[in-house]
């Protein structure tokens, strides 16, 4: 009896021992390339400003940085779910782009929607994070997918996929992962609306 | 005498015991990162370093490892030099990371990491275990990146994003998708196996 306690003793000291050093490590690691992730973060949430809005990505990551200094004012600064991109000639608001979440099938989905305020139509979505199963749900970033709502107005609903509607208000679907199509389409209304909402406060 | 014993391990996991076409593990990954070359590389040199640092790590704490938790320490040890694999990634090459997803996550449970480990790491003293669990990694690397190289040639009519096939080429879009992954590792598999299990036949008839 007492040899078996020594043995678990030794058995769960041994784990508890071995996690705490596997721990450390990751940890270290992780302090130490923090910086370095939430700049490269900042920049994939730059360049995705930059791709809904229409505005061609320049390769160099100082010159994305530079555009967005310049041309997007994000509202509120701290915490931004509305980026205003002005034109670099006119001054104008070009794009008005909303930060939208919604839930797909596995977590969160994050995604920048870019709408064109003088037209009121879609420009593109890019999607900031997601979870969704590869080969399905993951499908919802393949460059088709995103850029089928340019020029159309919403409020959308799904058709299935592979119809490629140029209707104003019907994006296709992917088969195999209607959960995560609706939450996209459920994004894209929610930014339309935030942009009524926007348009009525003004008035 | 420990060298060719070596030696003759480090080839073993390259031919007559190649994880992928002879054992047939990790083909979850071998049908995933396939359609690309850039990305193949990069999983690759992932498992190559797990396979290495895990096989050499549990080798040494082998024989203080209380038997009824091995397989929990081994998965620990794994995921650890995953997680390291992963943060990197994401630090250095945020792109590649976000394109390869949970691929990178998955090598923890890739079997042929936990196979080595078991099999070989736990029974042997470090080196021979860091000379399997490194050509375990070569072995499958190999063959990961002939299937990558087929598919992104006849998928997009390029290799290493530098496009090889003229204009008049029409790109095979089922080779990028997962079915591409499937043909190529079975003709691949087919080829191996008939080129070399020939011999074999010979000598028994």
């Amino acid at each position: 009896m007492n040899a078996r306690l020594k043995e678990s003793l030794r058995t769960a000291g041994f784990m508890f021992g071995l996690t705490l050093v596997v721990i450390t490590c990751v940890s270290a690691l992780q302090l130490a390339t923090a910086e370095r992730v939430n700049r490269n973060a900042a920049l994939f949430l730059q360049r995705a400003v930059m791709e809904v809005s229409g505005v061609p990505v320049p390769e160099d990551p100082a010159a994305v940085g530079a555009w967005f200094r310049q041309s997007v004012d994000a509202e509120p600064a701290s915490a931004p779910i509305r980026f205003r991109v002005r034109d670099a000639a006119t001054g104008a608001v070009s794009a008005t782009v909303y930060t939208r979440q919604g839930r797909g099938l596995w977590g969160l989905i994050t995604a920048v929607v870019g709408l064109d305020p003088a037209k009121g139509t879609f420009r593109q979505i890019r999607f900031l994070d997601q979870n969704e199963t590869p080969g399905l749900g993951a499908r919802i970033t393949e460059a088709w997918f995103m850029g089928q709502i340019e020029g159309k107005t919403g409020p959308f609903v799904l058709k299935p996929e592979g119809t490629r509607s140029s209707a104003p208000t019907e994006i296709d679907g992917i088969t195999g992962a209607t959960i995560t199509s609706a939450a996209v389409r459920d994004m894209l209304n929610g930014a339309l609306l935030a942009a009524a909402k926007e348009k009525e406060a003004v008035k | 005498m420990t060298a060719t014993k070596n030696w003759k391990l480090f080839k073993d996991n390259l031919g007559p015991q190649n994880p992928i076409f002879v054992q047939v593990l990790g083909i979850c990954s071998t049908l995933a990162v396939t359609n690309v070359v850039k990305n193949t590389l990069v999983m690759c040199l992932g498992l190559i370093f797990t396979t290495a640092l895990s096989n050499l790590a549990l080798s040494l704490i082998r024989n203080s490892i209380p038997p009824r938790v091995r397989m929990m320490v081994e998965v620990l040890v794994i995921a650890c030099m995953v997680i390291v694999v992963d943060i990197y990634l994401k630090a250095f090459y945020p792109d590649i990371s976000r394109q390869l997803g949970p691929y990178v996550g998955l090598i923890i449970t890739n079997c042929i990491v936990m196979g080595h480990t078991e099999a070989v790491a736990l029974t042997s003293p470090p080196l021979p275990a860091l000379v399997d669990g490194f050509s375990a990694g070569v072995g499958y690397s190999y063959v990961l990146l002939l299937i990558a190289c087929c598919r992104e040639l006849l998928g997009t009519g390029a290799v290493w994003g530098v496009q090889v096939l003229g204009p008049h080429w029409v790109n095979w879009s089922i080779m990028v998708m997962a079915p591409g992954g499937f043909f190529v590792l079975a003709v691949f598999v087919w080829i191996v196996k008939g080129w070399g299990e020939r011999p074999a036949q010979k000598a028994q008839a």
